[in-house]
């Protein structure tokens, strides 16, 4: 796995990393459109000092297992093949609950001529875009989520650079996140929990992400004020 | 001379005649003295060799200083240079008329006053340093040159086995934190303290005594392209270089010149509460962060955690 930054590990909240990370979600404000909400938490963060870095883009495609191997009762399960700018020369295969597979960024070929077995549901395609700022020892990416032509929600990722165990800095990211996030700070990821005392790593924020998207795709017919 | 013409304090023409004035005078001084050489002679009576001597002599002398009194005259109309300047001969490059293409003086007077200033403040500092008396070993500064090879058996010439000896009981007193010793310079040990799963530390050692500590964090790479210990370059994330700051201060704070190894204990015990640098909370403000920062300071005493600038 190689990044593209100079950065190694450390730990994130709510979206992905390879630190300590955290990924949330946060509601469009009342009366607000998603853009708006985003700029407001944009200047909420530049308040704070945070300096901008750059995009970052985090893309996730869905793939129904195909009915030949459904008979070997496999039936229904989705896997999700996601890409992630901060390692542009990965990919990473999940299965909800399941294994996080980390490859080289030629696996979407090996998909491609897996179409027998696996089906991309091309229209389930979700993707999170935008900006990446730096504040001390912390990286945010403030990203509008997109499923088609549509803003769906924002995602909020945190990543606290020097702390390789996600655990041992949550109420530090916790502090930070409600510094410019309010009452809308997250609770502790369910990757956490799993996670003891072993490093983070960036398949847990794909994971984050993983679960961020499926909770967007649910409320898709809920109007757009009232994501959640 | 054509230097001169631009001084508007130096009179040239009198200083010609200054010169000739001189030129003068020394003529007239050697005439008095060719005739006293010479002497009374070629007089047929002696009252007549004496008067001829004496008015010889005292034409010349009048000579003298009738020449004396012109240079004396001549001198006033020079002018007096540079020896009033309070720069002395160097207030003379004030004098050049292309400031903008050499500004020698303005930069001369520029170093003269940081170097006044630089003699003041170490002045001061040394003052307060000789109050302080940070001394990290027994033969430091405040020792005569002469007692010096004297206090260096005792605490710098240790054995090699003896340090190591320290820190593997070291490196075994405390489960949470690795210690791995080497050697690649000589017989100065070099330490890598590896603290949990939150930070490393270097450690150079001379001897039984800490010269240097660098902590990084524990996902950054600790050696350089050659594979040796990079005893240089800080971290890349400012957490651990404010820690790196405060283990310097430790260093400084923990002495005992007498029993390096307790200096050394003292200082790695206080290295470990670094253990919960993310998790613990400051214990003035109760909160985790300040500035983008945990509370990256450690109480000498207590160990307690604080922020920088919440402790006292």
């Amino acid at each position: 796995m190689q990044r593209r930054s100079g950065r190694s590990d450390g730990v994130r909240k709510v979206a992905s990393g390879h630190s300590g990370v955290g990924v949330s979600q946060v509601p469009v404000a009342e009366g607000k459109s998603v853009q708006q909400t985003v700029e407001l938490l944009a200047r909420r963060l530049e308040a704070l000092g945070a300096d901008k870095q750059g995009t970052f883009g985090v893309d996730c495609e869905t793939y129904h297992t195909a009915a030949a191997l459904g008979t070997q009762g496999q039936t229904g399960k989705l896997m999700y093949v996601m890409h992630n700018s901060e390692y542009p020369l990965s990919c990473f295969a999940l299965f909800e609950n399941g294994p996080c597979l980390v490859a080289d960024a030629n696996f979407d070929t090996l998909m491609v001529k897996l179409k027998g077995f696996f089906q991309n549901a091309k229209a389930n395609k979700i993707e999170s875009r935008g900006t990446r700022y730096q504040y001390c020892d912390f990286l945010v990416k403030l990203g509008t989520v997109t499923m088609g032509p549509s803003a769906r929600g924002i995602s909020v990722e945190v990543e606290y650079c020097p702390c390789v165990i996600a655990n041992d800095c949550w109420n530090l990211l916790m502090e930070f996140m409600q510094s410019f996030m309010g009452s809308h700070a997250p609770g502790i990821p369910s990757v956490f929990s799993t996670k003891h005392d072993s490093a983070y790593s960036p398949g847990d924020t794909m994971v984050q992400y993983m679960e961020l998207f499926n909770k967007i795709r649910k409320q898709q017919q809920v109007p757009v004020a009232g994501i959640r | 001379m054509a230097d001169g013409a631009l001084n508007p304090g130096v009179n040239l023409e009198a200083f010609a005649q200054a010169i000739a004035a001189i030129q003068a005078l020394r003529s007239s001084v050697t005439r008095v003295f060719d005739c006293l050489k010479d002497g009374m002679r070629n007089k047929e009576t002696l009252e007549g060799r004496e008067k001829g001597f004496v008015a010889a002599f005292q034409e010349s002398l009048h000579s003298v200083s009738r020449d004396l009194g012109e240079l004396e005259r001549l001198s006033n109309l020079v002018g007096k240079p540079s020896e009033n300047h309070p720069l002395h001969n160097s207030g003379l490059l004030s004098l050049d008329p292309v400031q903008d293409k050499t500004p020698l003086y303005s930069q001369l007077l520029q170093a003269y006053k940081w170097s006044n200033k630089l003699q003041y403040h170490a002045g001061l500092a040394s003052g307060l340093l000789n109050q302080q008396s940070l001394k990290r070993s027994a033969n430091q500064m405040g020792v005569s040159a002469k007692r010096r090879p004297k206090a260096q058996p005792t605490t710098l010439v240790l054995p090699p086995q003896y340090v190591d000896d320290v820190i593997s009981r070291i490196d075994r007193m405390f489960p949470e934190m690795s210690i791995q010793l080497s050697r690649p310079n000589g017989t100065s040990a070099m330490l890598l303290v590896t603290l949990g799963k939150v930070l490393k530390v270097i450690v150079v050692m001379r001897s039984l005594f800490i010269d240097r500590t660098i902590v990084k964090g524990y996902n950054e790479n600790v050696y350089t392209e050659d594979g040796k210990l990079d005893i240089w370059s800080k971290s890349n994330y400012q957490v651990f270089q404010k820690v790196t700051d405060h283990a310097t201060t430790a260093l400084l704070h923990y002495q005992l010149p007498q029993m390096p190894d307790v200096v050394v204990r003292s200082f790695m015990t206080w290295l470990r509460s670094y253990i919960k640098l993310f998790q613990a909370p400051c214990q003035r403000c109760g909160k985790f962060l300040q500035d983008g920062l945990p509370p990256t300071w450690r109480d000498f005493r207590t160990l307690e955690a604080f922020h920088d600038t919440c402790r006292q």
